[in-house]
């Protein structure tokens, strides 16, 4: 568990230079909104296979709460069923199970009842007694963010909430999005500190529980030759994609709500930008490291007119198309969304981080729903030669590439001779690949970020300051993409890389986007 | 001492049987590097187009029969898929009279790459005498050289290939207590020495660290007079190791090592499982630490799979924690020791040095 001891404290002893990691402290964790798919397919699978690894605390307990009627044996069978289907280990081992089944319990009502939250905190004292869970909370609300007011209220109410000095933890955990503008994420920021410290509140974004993500830190801070070129003098531009084949997957209420800025940009991409922009934090702790993340954030250029936005930004949305062989229909004729919505499923943008570092050096960032591949990734551009030898055109300049997803891992693409008797360049790639390199399988992203949470490691969690600093950047944006006056989004094809105007955005710099 | 004293370094595997694709040739008077080249590049060929060959580390096993091989290979098979490695495995018996040399060569595909290019080079008689040279011609230039130890030393035999080596990795727990104080002696000198006995009580010194975390519990941190570790059956490399490392942090501490009751048999563990489990707990391994910061005394202690650690004194019979032993699958402490590529591990080395300190007041 990290920990920062008080001036006058003895230092453990048995800490310095440990190579065993810390083991969550015992903690009952309740999942609000646990029938809900994210607890099904992301949540108790990853707390499966901390079990299954053996980094999870023998003494802990699962209080599932929800409104459906449910005995605790009848959760604990559904979470078994989901465990079987989504779980990364499988088949499921029945001792493991057993033991991870005796701590699940259930709590059937509504968010707004103060009776729900009275048998929640019984059934919370019952696991302190009967697997020591010691008075340790861990909430999550994995629920619609209309609830998280509601869930604030009833646990403060309830007397769930331990101050953060308390000898008892109390964290709660917080799904994206976090807020649907600036002036929500900041009404909600402050209704959560009202009921806990910052240090209690854990804003999760999974792509940050990547491993791949993660190594970006490692590949920029481990690795002294890049850190000299990783400027303006050297950098030409990068390119952030985030595209994904899937559409909207029934999430139609959802998505016409949030659109393309809301639920990729406000959160994974500009999480990406700040990775690969960000100064080297003096150490490697929480707010070290969110401190420089932040700064990058604030460096970027919001929109201040209409006509920037126009300019910087193209938006588009899906029509029917073909995707790997198969037809597909167009977003409009997707379930739960309006004729005519002007909700954008895609987003092409050229920001400028005004900094020593990065000033004049556009990052494109891309995003959208039913491209022709799920592809993310981070690619630096560098600098065309300032004068080719070899002839015009004959290199490409040097491009690194940061793959996310799939296929994990680090590309460099440089220039070497052709065989033969004529110095004919030719672009090749020298290419490093997560999977092969490493034969372990890769833990899910949830898996990370919950142990963190019970280790109250609060690293790859957004900070208050860095979510009201994405909202802002989104929301310049937003106020000129919503607006009726604005074009309404440019169609596009499903199975394309978006609408014509994104590839223009670049051309107008004489720029394209990479083939992926 | 008995032969299966504390966990063997293949503890829980079955031997493997030979890779088809495993290539092969004797030789008559030395080794020819040239034809062991060629030997690879056609185990890399083979089964169409080569792929791309990753590799982080030589990883050079050492053994002074066939059998300790046979007995290690799969903990060497699954470290070398975790870390991708040039695997040269080197088997020289002396004892056995009549010359012979031989090498072979096979690889194991991952991920669409060749992870592991595995040269067994197999020598009897005085031909062990080309081994050494035979495996140095043989390493990847520019990376990192591990020696996986798994044999007793035969005179000089190898001592140039453990010299040159980054790390040296070893099991003193599958080997007699005494073992300890030579690998202090090494220690001493700076030998990057790794043992699979220290990564094995990595969970014992995080669980008793947590404990004097917790908020409530800090106040006794500086207060430490007397630790204890008891291990089961006989005193073991892991106990001293833990104690050591206990003694090397608290001045001033009161130990005593003692052994209680008897090892685990492995079907009391090994069940009818399809995940791995923690290795049933061996003959000389840790059963439990105490400590004592008066008034309080903290307990950790193995239940089956499971670490509990208690404190009573302060909040008489708190539990502080309980957790999982980590699976014991084979291979999984070696690749936590391959971690370590090049160094010197302090925290070890200090906890060596004071383990075999106590090794004269304890009868194994």
């Amino acid at each position: 568990m990290p920990y920062a001891p008080e001036h006058d404290e003895i230092p453990n002893p048995l800490r310095p230079g440990l190579r065993a990691e810390s083991a969550p402290e015992p903690c009952a964790m309740v999942i609000f909104g646990a029938t809900g798919d994210l607890a099904r397919r992301k949540l108790v699978p990853a707390l499966y296979n901390l079990a299954v690894t053996g980094h999870l605390a023998a003494a802990f307990g699962i209080v599932g709460v929800a409104k459906s009627e449910h005995s605790a044996e009848e959760f604990a069978r559904d979470m078994r069923e989901a465990v079987g289907t989504f779980s990364r280990t499988k088949p499921i081992d029945p001792e493991i199970w057993q033991d991870f089944a005796a701590g699940v319990r259930y709590v059937s009502g509504s968010f707004d009842q103060p009776e729900t939250f009275a048998r929640l905190r019984a059934q919370l004292e019952e696991l302190d007694r009967t697997r020591s869970t010691r008075g340790n909370r861990l909430y999550y609300f994995a629920t619609p963010p209309s609830a998280f007011p509601t869930l604030l209220k009833g646990l403060k109410s309830a007397g769930l909430i331990n101050p953060p000095n308390d000898s008892r933890f109390t964290r709660v955990v917080i799904e994206k999005p976090f807020g649907r503008d600036l002036a929500s994420a900041r009404a909600l920021n402050r209704l959560v500190l009202e009921t806990c410290d910052e240090r209690q509140v854990f804003r999760i974004d999974h792509y940050l529980g990547k491993e791949t993500v993660q190594n970006l830190l490692v590949f920029r801070f481990a690795n002294s030759i890049f850190e000299p070129i990783w400027n303006r003098r050297f950098v030409d531009h990068v390119q952030i994609t985030a595209g994904e084949e899937l559409g909207i997957e029934g999430r139609g209420r959802y998505y016409e709500e949030a659109g393309i800025l809301r639920d990729m940009i406000q959160n994974h991409v500009l999480q990406l930008v700040c990775l690969t922009g960000m100064e080297p934090p003096v150490a490697f702790d929480a707010d070290a490291v969110r401190d420089e993340k932040i700064k990058v954030l604030r460096g970027v250029e919001t929109f201040e007119t209409p006509e920037q936005v126009a300019r910087n930004v193209v938006v588009g949305q899906y029509t029917a198309g073909s995707i790997g062989g198969m037809d597909v229909p167009g977003y409009q004729q997707e379930k739960d969304v309006a004729p005519g919505s002007r909700t954008p499923t895609f987003v092409a943008m050229r920001l400028n981080v005004r900094s020593w570092r990065w000033d004049g050096v556009p990052f494109y960032i891309r995003s959208g729903k039913r491209m022709p591949k799920r592809a993310t990734e981070i690619a630096v551009h560098f600098q065309p030669l300032p004068h080719s030898l070899f002839g015009e055109g004959a290199t490409q300049p040097n491009v690194l590439i940061a793959r996310v997803q799939p296929e994990e891992g680090i590309a460099l693409r440089f220039s070497v001779k052709v065989p033969g008797e004529r110095y004919r360049p030719r672009t090749v790639s020298m290419d490093f690949r997560y999977g092969a390199t490493f034969g372990m399988t890769v833990p899910e992203a949830y898996e990370r970020l919950l142990l963190d949470a019970m280790r109250g490691d609060q690293t790859l969690f957004t900070r208050r300051d860095e979510v009201e600093a994405a909202w802002k950047i989104v929301d310049s944006i937003l106020k000129v993409t919503g607006s009726p006056e604005f074009a309404p989004p440019h169609p596009y094809p499903a199975g394309t890389w978006g609408p014509p105007a994104a590839d223009q955005l670049l051309a107008q710099d004489g720029r394209a986007w990479r083939q992926l | 001492m008995s032969e299966n004293f504390g966990e063997p370094i293949s503890a829980g595997a079955a031997p493997r049987t030979r890779d088809s694709g495993e290539l092969t040739l004797k030789f008559d008077t030395g080794f020819d590097l040239r034809r062991i080249e060629r030997l690879l590049q056609q185990a890399r060929e083979r089964g169409g187009p080569t792929p791309e060959s990753v590799c982080t580390l030589n990883l050079i096993a050492i053994f002074f029969n066939a059998g300790q091989y046979e007995r290690a290979r799969e903990t060497l098979e699954v470290a070398g898929q975790i870390h991708p490695c040039r695997l040269v495995v080197v088997i020289g018996d002396p004892l056995i009279e009549q010359e012979s040399l031989t090498a072979s060569a096979s690889v194991s595909r991952s991920g669409g790459a060749i992870t592991i290019e595995r040269l067994v080079l197999s020598a009897t008689g005085r031909a062990v005498r080309h081994l050494e040279s035979a495996m140095m011609g043989l390493l990847r230039p520019d990376l990192p050289r591990v020696v996986f130890w798994g044999g007793r030393p035969h005179g000089d035999l190898m001592r140039r290939a453990v010299e040159s080596a980054d790390r040296i990795i070893t099991d003193s727990g599958a080997r007699p207590a005494a073992y300890l104080a030579e690998l202090a002696k090494l220690l001493a000198k700076g030998a990057p020495i790794g043992d699979l006995a220290w990564a094995r009580i990595f969970p014992w010194q995080g669980l008793a660290a947590d404990t004097l975390d917790l908020p409530n519990l800090r106040e006794h941190r500086g207060n430490i007079r007397k630790a204890r570790v008891v291990c089961a059956g006989a005193v073991g490399a892991e106990g001293l190791l833990l104690l050591g490392w206990m003694q090397s942090r608290i001045k001033r501490l009161q130990i005593q090592i003692l052994a209680e009751g008897e090892s685990e048999a492995e079907e009391e563990i090994v069940a009818s499982s399809t995940c791995p489990r923690p290795a049933p707990m061996g003959l000389g391994q840790v059963k439990a630490l105490e400590f004592e910061a008066p008034p309080a005394t903290f307990t950790v202690r193995r239940e089956k799979g499971i670490l509990v650690a208690n404190v009573k004194g302060d909040d008489d019979g708190y539990c502080a924690n309980r957790v999982r032993l980590p699976p014991e699958t084979p291979g999984r402490l070696l690749a936590l020791e391959l971690k370590l590529l090049s160094g010197y591990d302090d925290l070890y080395a200090q906890a060596a040095q004071a383990a075999a300190g106590l090794l004269a007041s304890v009868r194994t």
